[in-house]
């Protein structure tokens, strides 16, 4: 008697929970479904009253105009070049700082805590000018360490950040105990935090490579021919003074959105396990 | 291990970055700059957003066919998007790395000749012994040419015949009670349809240049008396009150707040506009999308009675030098090449334009027959943007812009609108 | 390792912290340091300078006017409005992140469903996280058009009727770029909280449901205090992000439909690229600054007393 109530009202919260997810997944979901019917669509249908999810016409002529064209194949590549490098040197640099973070105490750590917090909050469009002036001067301008070293700028603050808060979850007789050994610094680091420190590492690559992927203003502003502009600028590209590629600019949407989907997909496991770690135990 | 020894391995780890980081700047000194060693072939960078905008590979081969007339000068083209354009060539400025030659709007010059980005290009000329009576525009600031229009989008009235044809309205409107009148029957067959569409997004304010200046200048008016703003006339007033009766008709299709060029086509496309005011680009987009939709172009209509010549908005794609470009004359060399007769009349073809070059004619043979329709409409009349050249000329639109938003949200008068964006935009002169 | 050795308060770990203070960090720190003041230090303090003289980039000799550009700016009414919108979208952003972001994370962590089903939605309510920001002010742009699919269903389901102006009525829009707001930036929040929640160990719940406690009980009394740190975290940081919210709203919206949408930075764009007062720019983007600081400063309190 009581066991059928108790599975009776398991299964009504399990169907309760399933609804609200799916209103949920609507919530969510629902614009890029249509962001996908969209790229399917010619431009003159996207705009139809009564709007259809599904034509009759349906193509994938969008698709196939990106991914024949060797521009925007190049556009994709340079996207990985970047977001990859930035991703890995961010990693790197951010492992260091917030391993002196987490494990030093030093004069003037608040206050360049403080600082690297508060440099995020600069409007990025009045940095735009004299940062350009900048890029020029020190020859990085229409190259890749440029767009490189400038995501690393941006990443940088939120990696280290992350990456402290993770370090500080883990053991300090860890590394000491190598270093008792007579082991330096690095080794203590590299050979022992590190390894450890895995998932915390591959939920902050992951926010970095999406940071980089995704980045348009400055992408447009220090590079200058074809073969260094990366997707945002391809995607902005088919915005036309007069008009719009519509389609292609779902499409080419999509596809951009693709890596990231597979990278996040990947590392899941490591995603969860990672921030969790990282953000609550400290 | 020492301490040092510790200190040392990170700043090995270091060393390794920066060497990185140096290799990365050589090899990025090595890549940027246009200017070729004084005796090799000059390359010339040119900037700008046509590119996409013209059929593939069009701009390239007018490129290539200059390369060819020219041993010696090559040209790198350089394609942006367009919304990015002038923030994108402000910060070439600032930073001294502008494009040798630049494409540009008529909205910016006056700014950028300001800031010391663009070269005279009357000296230019006079240097280049270029007979200048060609031309049929020249943007000037304080007396001497900034830009040069290389092709024209006029912006006639497209009316959608099916739509005004079953409102009982014969014919395009040419007064502004037709209009008014038409607009009304077409929003009264009702299934989402409106009279009439007028973006006024402040992203892109250029709404207030081509569809509400425009029955300003097709009645002959004009919103400037001896270069100064003068919204307070008669002429902007009737226009200003013109649009609101519209408004307050329900005779605009909604969403006109936040509304770009780019939506206003695809209303007008998909059948539920009757009549829009528009850059003559769009015929072959309508074309493509709807090859169905029967429509017909005229031009703007004027006040009830008025027999003048009238003005027809236009939007150029111009020329400009860059200030700081090491090669002036061979840049100029590439601007005479586009506005000469024939490659300008071939440039005004593939861009579905009209030439800049007085006697170049666009070659209508392959394209719509409105083309034609709308070049005589153009010869009839005379090309009509008097924000060309003025100082922050986008700033003007917008905060114009905000005014009339507020007139028609029924926040203020039109007077009060007036005087408001008159003391606005004469803080700016 | 013994469960005593994640205890930093032992004697011995503030002997041995001190005995490394020396050149080492600063060795570690050095490269970001490099980086930062290099591109990210000498660009701020630029514009700080720029902040000070009557105008920069248009004006070859630019002179400096001292305070004169602040009190241009605090006076300005539109500022003023552009302050009030910027706390009501960012607050209204900030909020809705947490309070969406936390019952996904709840949904999602529920033990009713597979892991296989989990999966599934997790990667569903992960979209709206992969798009650039002009992709998705295109998007809302069509979705909430008058002739859109939003104002379509409504009207066919009878909720609303007719073309609504989500973006261009002026009592509609700041509601409506806000939404838009929330939608793409929740995820940030889900996931972290979703693997806040795997954190929290079991015994907890299980003590409480010893001591009688019901769902909703649980859910202050373990699920909260236990997320606590990260939530002030990621509301702090997600401040600072929202605050500076430019693209979204300039591609919606452009500030319009009057001003009501108009934020500190549509603002400050308007002013460098629009009227070419780079110096009024750079004055609104340190008053920005300025108030980050505050924000930075609470920020890292917060962060030393977690430690």
């Amino acid at each position: 008697m009581t066991m059928t109530k108790r599975s009776r009202n398991r299964l009504l919260m399990k169907a309760g929970v399933i609804l609200a997810l799916i209103a949920g997944a609507l919530f969510a979901g629902f614009p890029i479904l249509w962001m996908l019917s969209s790229s399917f669509k010619s431009n003159g249908e996207i705009f139809e009253f009564p709007p259809r999810l599904l034509t009759e016409d349906f193509s994938f002529s969008a698709y196939i105009s990106i991914l024949t064209d060797p521009t925007k194949v190049r556009f994709f590549v340079n996207s990985y070049v970047v977001a990859i490098a930035v991703t890995l040197l961010t990693l790197v640099v951010a492992i260091l700082a917030a391993y002196a973070f987490s494990r030093f105490e030093f004069r003037g750590k608040r206050i360049i805590n403080v600082v690297i917090v508060s440099v995020q909050a600069v409007p990025p469009i009045t940095l735009l000018i004299p940062y350009f002036g900048l890029v020029v001067v020190l020859g990085l301008y229409n190259t890749y360490p440029g767009l490189i070293l400038t995501y690393m700028v941006f990443t940088l603050p939120y990696a280290i950040i992350m990456m402290t808060g993770y370090f500080n979850t883990l053991p300090r007789e860890l590394d000491e105990a190598v270093r008792m050994d007579g082991a330096g610094s690095m080794t203590a680091l590299w050979k022992v935090l590190v390894p450890i420190a895995v998932p915390g590492i591959v939920s902050v690559g992951i926010y970095t490579f999406m940071i980089a992927w995704n980045e348009y203003l400055f992408a447009l502003t220090l590079t200058k021919t074809e073969d260094m502009r990366t997707v945002p600028i391809g995607i902005q590209l088919l915005m036309g003074q007069h008009s719009y590629q519509w389609n292609e600019i779902m499409a080419m949407s999509i596809l951009g959105s693709i890596p990231v989907l597979i990278l996040f997909l990947f590392f899941q496991r490591y995603f969860m396990g990672g921030l969790a770690s990282g953000s609550v135990k400290s | 291990m020492s301490n040092d020894a510790r200190t040392r391995g990170a700043l090995r780890l270091f060393g390794v970055l920066a060497v990185a980081a140096t290799v990365a700047a050589t090899a990025g000194c090595s890549a940027s700059g246009s200017s070729a060693s004084s005796d090799g072939p000059v390359t010339l960078e040119f900037a700008q957003w046509w590119e996409p905008e013209l059929p593939a590979g069009a701009l390239r081969g007018i490129m290539d066919d200059f390369e060819a007339a020219n041993p010696g000068i090559k040209v790198n083209l350089l394609s942006g998007p367009y919304a990015s354009t002038k923030e994108q060539l402000f910060a070439g400025a600032a930073a001294g790395t502008m494009s040798d030659v630049v494409g540009l709007d008529g909205a910016w010059v006056s700014d950028f000749a300001k800031q010391g980005a663009l070269a005279d290009l009357t000296k230019l000329m006079s240097d280049a012994g270029y007979d200048d009576s060609q031309l049929a525009s020249q943007i000037k600031v304080d007396g001497s040419t900034y830009m040069i229009p290389a092709v024209n989008f006029v912006y006639p009235l497209f009316t959608n015949d099916d739509l005004l044809a079953k409102a009982g309205v014969t014919a395009p409107p040419s007064t502004r009670t037709e209009f008014s009148n038409a607009a009304k029957a077409v929003t009264a067959l009702g299934d989402n349809t409106s009279g009439w569409i007028l973006p006024l997004s402040q992203e892109a304010p250029n709404g207030i240049q081509n569809d509400v200046m425009s029955w300003v200048w097709a009645s002959g008016g004009s919103m400037l008396k001896d270069g100064k703003p003068d919204l307070t006339n008669s002429d902007v007033k009737s226009a200003v009150e013109f649009v609101q009766g519209m408004w307050k008709d329900g005779s605009i299709a909604p969403g006109s707040f936040t509304m770009k060029e780019q939506d206003k086509v695809e209303e007008f496309g998909n059948g539920r506009v009757g009549m829009m005011i528009d850059s003559l680009a769009h015929i072959n987009l309508l074309r493509k999308n709807d090859p169905n939709l029967k429509f017909s172009i005229s031009a703007i209509p004027a006040v009830d009675g008025f027999s003048g010549e009238r003005g027809i908005p236009y939007a150029s794609w111009g020329l400009g030098v860059s200030g700081s470009s090491a090669h002036p004359a061979e840049a100029f060399k590439l601007v005479q090449y586009l506005m000469s007769e024939k490659v300008n009349s071939e440039l005004s073809t593939k861009a579905n334009a009209f030439p800049g070059n007085t006697k170049s004619v666009p070659d209508f043979s392959g394209s719509d027959p409105l083309f034609k329709t709308a070049f005589d409409i153009y010869k009839k009349g005379y090309p009509a943007n008097e924000f060309t050249g003025l100082p922050v000329a986008e700033e003007l639109m917008r905060t114009f812009d905000t005014q009339f938003q507020s007139l028609l949200n029924g926040d203020q008068s039109v007077d009060d609108t007036l005087k408001n964006a008159q003391s606005q935009w004469e803080s700016q002169f | 390792m013994t469960p005593t050795s994640v205890d930093r308060t032992r004697p011995g770990a503030g002997r041995l912290a001190k005995a490394r203070r020396g050149s080492e960090p600063y060795a570690f720190i050095l490269p970001t340091a490099v980086l930062l003041t290099v591109l990210m230090i000498v660009p701020i303090v630029m514009v700080i300078g720029y902040s000070f003289t009557n105008n920069v980039i248009t004006n070859k000799h630019p002179q400096l006017v001292g305070l004169q550009n602040y009190l241009e700016i605090l006076g300005d009414p539109v500022f003023h409005t552009a302050v009030i919108n910027t706390t009501v979208f960012t607050l209204g952003s900030v909020a809705a992140h947490l309070v969406l972001g936390l019952a996904f994370a709840m949904l999602l962590n529920t033990p009713l469903l597979s892991r296989l089903t989990k999966a599934l939605f997790r990667t569903i309510y992960i979209l709206p996280w992969l798009f650039t920001a002009a992709v998705i002010a295109v998007l809302w742009r069509l979705l909430l058009s008058p002739n859109g699919v939003i104002n379509y269903l409504l009207d066919s389901s009878g909720i609303g009727s007719g073309q609504i102006e989500w973006l261009s009525n002026p009592s509609l829009a700041l509601g409506s770029v806000t939404f838009i707001n929330i939608w793409a930036g929740y995820p940030f929040f889900m996931i972290s909280l979703l693997a806040g929640l795997q954190g929290i160990p079991q015994d907890l719940y299980e003590a409480a449901t010893v001591d009688g406690a019901n769902g909703i009980q649980k859910f202050f009394s373990v699920t909260i205090p236990q997320l606590r740190p990260i939530i002030i975290s990621m509301l702090l940081l997600d401040l600072i992000w929202t605050s500076q919210q430019f693209a979204l709203i300039w591609m919606t919206t452009g500030g319009g439909p009057i001003n009501v949408t108009e934020m500190l930075s549509t603002y400050t764009y308007k002013l460098a690229f629009s009227r070419y007062e780079f110096a009024l720019a750079s004055t609104s983007a340190v008053l920005v600054l300025a108030l980050s600081m505050v924000l930075a400063v609470f920020y890292v309190r917060h962060q030393r007393a977690r430690d």
